[in-house]
């Protein structure tokens, strides 16, 4: 009988212990016991100030909430619709929020949840409203109310300085004392307040102070901070850039530049970097005959390729190429142009260099004459950068140096077939034969001319 | 290409038409093993290179003649013709005509390739051996490097040689700390290269050298020689 009479009095208080309300600050929690007092603080005429409840279910069956309100003016509450059910386990998330445009010392409200298993929670909540500060941004900078309120400090040269100017006025008819004046980043410290009161400070009925936030971006990137005064908070935006370098000088070793040659691009700053800064120095060929358009022979030799990256650090006038003081490259062996640009950074002006690689005569890296049976062969290696090789003159010789007529022979078509087909520049390999009859030995000499539109190159063989 | 219309007497026996014919290919140089242990064959002039597509993967040394390039892959000799097997590990070619000596530092044994066939050597040779060339043998001892006969007998001296080193036909390309040497025909031209770390037969006329991540190509024609990086052997 007494173990029954227990049982009956633990009921109620059980199912009213079902259903739980926290506060929510910054992941917080904190329970708002039965009764107690639910204080959201000051908030400026017109601003709204928020509180995150958050509702448990703290038995061990399920509920639903049959009765979630807030009657007071000015305040709101942001919830599912009822009745919702809420689990053991899973807590449900309401906003709490209240505004009113007329300042006064107390605005009252009864908040109240209720379950269908008869667990209920009630809490007094009170929130003042108070004339705020009216703050002003004076250009450059612009102010926006948001929501939620911000002042854009716009883009700034990193590195640089961009110094916003404001006004905090009190427009009531009393002394407004600030207690929260402060600046707070996201990340580095781009934004501060470099003039100004410190907190706690007092604005006279009808008066104002002025402040400056300064923003120095460190990098090329976007910023965001926030600058709290009293109940209100603003957003603080802005972005850095890197200033355009000076245009860089884009250098050679000396010399005279022609065909086949492999030669060393230096690149300098003509004063120094403001900024750290990377991009690609590139190259491309543009070759004076239409026969091919391009020579594949034109590349940085350190990759092979026609692009390498480059970089400068602030400070300095030195420009590192692929992580060198230099960048070897080859010049083909083609007549045209080789031009080199820089892509994926920003400089004060256009540092496309071009060099000229002119026509010459062919160049003959090896040439031999042997005999075989039946045949005298001439073979010669080298490259024709005019794309216009192939008349020939062939001047035999016998052994006593007695010369025979020259031997004429075109064979421009097929140079132009083979330049065409093998894609690898001018270069060549051609060997030309001759049938003879009788004994070959008696010959003993071969001269060898050679004609492209830039002149004719001759080469004396031996027979072998 | 030209039909016969006339024919030149020389001596009065013989004739030399004016029909010429002609056959023209990209000039090769020869091959390099490059970073990845690939084939890479070698086309161009001097100054102005391409290299082609890796040919054969997994290559441990590679040497290239006139007549003739052989690669040694782990286990195996290859070449135009077919593949050998061979001790595992890396060879030293020393090329002649369309033969070639063959030493494998892995087992220290020498012999003799031809047709891709591999007879074994008796040679016995002391120190570090560098390179081959007919039946001499660059070797280092105690420093110096010397050029020995297969008997052992010493023949040469390279002075100055403290890097790898490639016997020539008629002279030999070595290496100092920070240059190059050539000395061939009584006549010796250096190359300020540092680092050098491996000279080989690249073909007739080019040796390659590897320095670091780069890959040069030395014209070791007398009278031309010059040396030149390879475009894109960096890894």
């Amino acid at each position: 009988m007494t173990r029954t009479i227990l049982l009956a009095l633990l009921l109620p208080l059980a199912a009213r212990a079902q259903i739980a309300l926290f506060t929510v600050n910054n992941g917080a929690e904190a329970q708002i016991v039965d009764g107690a007092s639910l204080n959201m603080g000051k908030v400026a005429a017109g601003d709204t100030v928020s509180v995150r409840i958050r509702v448990k279910n703290i038995g061990t069956s399920p509920a639903n909430i049959t009765y979630f309100f807030v009657d007071g003016l000015g305040y709101t509450l942001n919830r599912p619709s009822l009745p919702f059910p809420i689990v053991p386990g899973i807590p449900q998330d309401v906003l709490l929020s209240f505004s009113e445009s007329t300042p006064a010392p107390l605005y009252p409200a009864n908040l109240r949840i209720t379950s269908d298993t008869n667990s209920s929670v009630s809490a007094f909540v009170t929130a003042t409203v108070v004339v705020g500060p009216v703050l002003t941004v004076f250009p450059v900078c612009t102010g926006s109310n948001g929501p939620p309120a911000s002042i854009d400090f716009g883009l700034v040269q990193a590195g640089q300085v961009r110094q916003c100017n404001f006004s905090l006025r009190n427009p009531g008819t009393q002394d407004m004392t600030i207690a929260t004046f402060k600046v707070a980043n996201v990340t580095g410290a781009a934004f501060q307040i470099s003039m100004g009161p410190s907190a706690p400070f007092t604005i006279p009925a009808g008066g104002a102070i002025t402040f400056v936030v300064n923003f120095t971006p460190n990098t090329a990137t976007s910023y965001t901070g926030s600058l709290a005064i009293e109940t209100r908070t603003y957003v603080l935006t802005g972005a850095g850039f890197d200033t355009p370098l000076p245009t860089p000088l884009i250098e050679f070793d000396s010399g005279f530049f022609e065909s086949a040659q492999q030669r060393l691009l230096t690149m300098r700053l003509p004063t120094a970097a403001s900024s750290s800064a990377s991009g690609f120095v590139n190259l491309a060929f543009l070759p004076d005959t239409t026969l091919v358009t391009d020579d594949p022979a034109v590349v940085f030799l350190v990759t092979g390729t026609r692009s390498l990256p480059f970089s400068v650090t602030k400070g300095s006038t030195l420009i590192s190429i692929g992580g060198q003081t230099s960048a070897a490259f080859q010049t083909g062996t083609t007549s045209g142009q080789i031009r080199f640009t820089l892509s994926g950074i920003s400089t004060a002006g256009d540092a496309t260099t071009t060099l000229t690689i002119p026509p010459l005569s062919i160049s003959i890296e090896t040439a031999a004459a042997t005999r075989r049976t039946g045949d005298l062969d001439i073979q010669v290696t080298g490259f024709d950068n005019t794309y216009l090789a192939g008349v020939m003159t062939f001047t035999f010789s016998d052994l006593s140096g007695n010369t025979l007529p020259p031997i004429h022979a075109d064979f421009t078509q097929d140079f132009r077939t083979f330049f065409t087909r093998t894609k690898a520049g001018s270069m060549f390999q051609v060997r030309v034969s001759f049938p003879v009859t009788g004994d070959p030995s008696g010959i003993g000499s071969v001269e060898v001319q050679l004609s492209n539109s830039a002149g004719v190159q001759t080469q004396h063989l031996n027979f072998q | 290409m030209r039909p016969l219309l006339l024919i030149f007497c020389v001596a009065g026996t013989t004739a030399v038409y004016t029909y010429a014919q002609s056959a023209m290919e990209v000039p090769g140089i020869g091959a390099i093993v490059d970073s990845l242990g690939s084939l890479r064959p070698v086309q161009g002039v001097a100054g102005s290179f391409l290299l082609g597509p890796a040919s054969v993967m997994g290559v441990l040394s590679a040497a290239c003649s006139e007549q003739m390039c052989l690669v040694k892959t782990d286990s195996k000799i290859l070449s135009a013709t077919g593949e050998t097997d061979a001790p595992t590990g890396p060879a030293l070619f020393g090329m002649s005509g369309d033969e070639a000596l063959v030493f494998f530092p892995k087992v220290r044994t020498f012999a003799r390739w031809h047709n891709d066939v591999l007879d074994p050597l008796d040679w016995e040779i002391d120190g570090e051996i560098l390179s081959i060339r007919a039946t001499q043998i660059a070797v280092r001892k105690d420093s110096e490097v010397s050029v020995v006969s297969s008997d052992d007998a010493t023949i040469d001296s390279i002075t100055d040689a403290s890097g790898p080193v490639l016997l020539l036909p008629k002279g030999v390309v070595f290496a100092t700390s920070d240059e190059v040497v050539l000395r061939q025909d009584d006549a010796e031209v250096r190359f300020s290269l540092a680092g050098a770390e491996s000279i080989t037969a690249m073909g007739p006329r080019y040796a390659a050298i590897r320095a670091g991540d780069a890959i040069y190509a030395l014209r070791t024609d007398p009278g031309r020689e010059g040396l030149y990086r390879l475009p894109g052997s960096a890894p």
